[in-house]
């Protein structure tokens, strides 16, 4: 296998985009992602376009093909990908597997979604199938879990809220972020109850936002870019739906974690910073433990010392994490990746983690018999 | 005109009384799935029509407390079930009545009634678990 390196990336900022189309939201960062990489479109040897919910909401079919066209990208292979909240990292899993294994040595990644619209009220993971049809809507699959964390481990409501409380924080140094205003804990927990122990601001809010990412075969990107970021692991892992199975600790998380660890040959101890899938607060004190930050269990003790916050021992979510940011479904496994990139080119502004060498990027989507339907963990160094 | 009350999804459960959950079980493997498979998902054999145990107990649970969907009630609760006796952890709503006895490891039983709208919008019955007693 080749290795990979990403040699572009831009952003939009995340939040509510009233008067600009979903297709023309997915263009903006398209076009600029070409010129962070000093690339042409004709270079490109393939388009991969995520989103999760424009289908539903828009009728969008095959929407990458025109993004990309809006952007002068044609006669390539463009694939259109719905992986739930991994549609982002999934989409560049595909990029990284085509190039590492020689098929093309260039290609574009784009998440996008445009989900602030009337009535779209909670996300959910659609309405054939029986846990959803018995009232399994997203947030009390997470509060679930956050029942089982802290009757096992013994985790505090105050513990969940510091999550949201320090991913503010971070959002508050971001100005692409979407709710950046400065929250306390009694804030988070006196919010309307959602689902039993998570409150509103325990809870990821809607967004519209794109993000894009160009992927280079290590040996070219030099033609591109004197600042390559190396995409050393990037895994991508299903459920293994065995029953019964524990909610905590969450075994699909842990074994892509791992797995991508071996991947790119480094261990938690490396990591300067992480983005995780802090779609409600308990989520990202499961995924720390997942990603080896701290034991299994401590992941509450953990965020409370400051150990994850922006001057700690290991920030997580710098960019705010989909608890301040939104969460465009699609867009969002690719933001992190951003995130990542502009981290270890020390472009991060003043929510730079000084000196960043090794990233990892987990998000995790979809729920299925108490199982996660798809995980992924990219980890980025330089 | 049929007037009768369709479940929210077909082949789940027996109205009884008592009612019942309808799985399957491999026999090869010795396994038992909720609802039931076309196949085996662990041998892709044959799955027999298995009735479930009516007991059991919380293994986790939360009170949704924003809007409900489905017409259900409002508050309500859903949770992981633990049939013991089937080694299965099935997903459920639980008692909405009863929100204040829920708790990790209450022994649990099986109930059907009609319950919010299926997926056509129409009323349907729904299976729930309710603290014993």
């Amino acid at each position: 296998m080749r290795k990979v390196d990403i040699i572009g990336v831009a952003i939009t900022r995340f939040g509510k985009h009233v008067g600009t189309s979903f297709m023309d939201l997915g263009t903006a960062p398209v076009l600029e992602a070409l010129k962070d990489a000093g690339i042409k479109p004709s270079e490109l040897g393939a388009g991969f376009c995520s989103y999760a919910l424009a289908g539903t909401l828009f009728g969008a079919v095959t929407a990458g093909q025109t993004i990309f066209w809006q952007a002068g990208i044609n006669r390539i292979p463009i694939v259109n990908l719905e992986n739930a909240c991994t549609s982002g990292s999934s989409a560049v899993y595909l990029a990284w597997t085509g190039i590492a294994s020689g098929l093309y040595d260039t290609a574009i990644v784009l998440g996008v979604e445009k989900m602030v619209v009337p009535n779209f009220g909670l996300l959910s993971g659609g309405n054939t199938e029986l846990d959803i049809l018995e009232g399994l809507v997203t947030p009390a699959s997470f509060a679930m879990r956050a029942v089982r964390h802290m009757a096992q481990y013994g985790t505090t409501p105050a513990q969940l809220a510091q999550v949201a409380v320090k991913n503010r924080y971070h959002a508050s140094l971001n100005p692409l972020a979407q709710f950046r205003d400065p929250i306390t804990v009694d804030d988070v927990l006196n919010s309307p109850m959602i689902a039993d122990p998570l409150t509103r601001l325990s809870c990821c809010p809607n967004a519209d936002g794109a993000a894009a990412v160009i992927l280079c075969a290590a040996g070219k990107a030099r033609r591109y870019t004197s600042h390559p970021i190396r995409l050393a692991a990037s895994v991508l892992q299903t459920g293994s739906y065995e029953n019964p199975i524990d909610l905590v600790p969450w075994e699909t998380d842990y074994r892509t974690c791992k797995a991508a660890y071996e991947q790119a040959s480094v261990g938690p101890e490396d990591l300067d910073g992480a983005e995780c899938h802090d779609a409600f607060t308990i989520a990202e004190i499961l995924h720390c433990e997942a990603m080896g930050l701290c034991p299994t269990g401590e992941g509450g003790p953990f965020v409370e010392s400051g150990a994850t916050c922006l001057g700690g021992k290991i920030p997580v979510n710098p960019s705010g994490g989909l608890l301040s940011k939104g969460h465009p479904v699609g867009a969002t496994g690719v933001a992190q990746i951003v995130e990542g990139v502009r981290h270890l080119r020390g472009e991060a502004g003043n929510r730079q983690i000084p000196g960043a060498k090794v990233f990892m990027a987990q998000c995790m989507g979809g729920d299925k018999d108490a199982d996660g339907r798809t995980c992924t963990a990219n980890i980025l160094t330089r | 005109m049929n007037d009768v009350v369709k479940p929210v999804m077909e082949g789940i459960f027996d109205l009884g009384p008592p009612p019942k959950l309808i799985g399957g079980h491999c026999p090869e493997c010795d396994r038992k799935y909720f609802p039931k498979p076309t196949v085996c998902p662990m041998c892709q054999g044959p799955v027999e029509i298995a009735e479930l145990s009516d007991e059991g107990s919380i293994y986790s649970f939360s009170v949704v407390r924003t809007r409900a969907p489905f017409g259900l009630p409002q508050s309500y609760a859903i949770g992981y079930v633990d049939l013991d006796a089937d080694r299965l952890r099935i997903i459920s709503l639980l008692d909405s009545e009863r929100l204040d006895q829920l708790a990790i490891g209450v022994p649990v039983t099986l109930r059907v009634e009609v319950i919010g709208v299926g997926n056509d919008g129409l009323p349907c019955t729904r299976y729930f678990f309710t603290p014993k007693g």
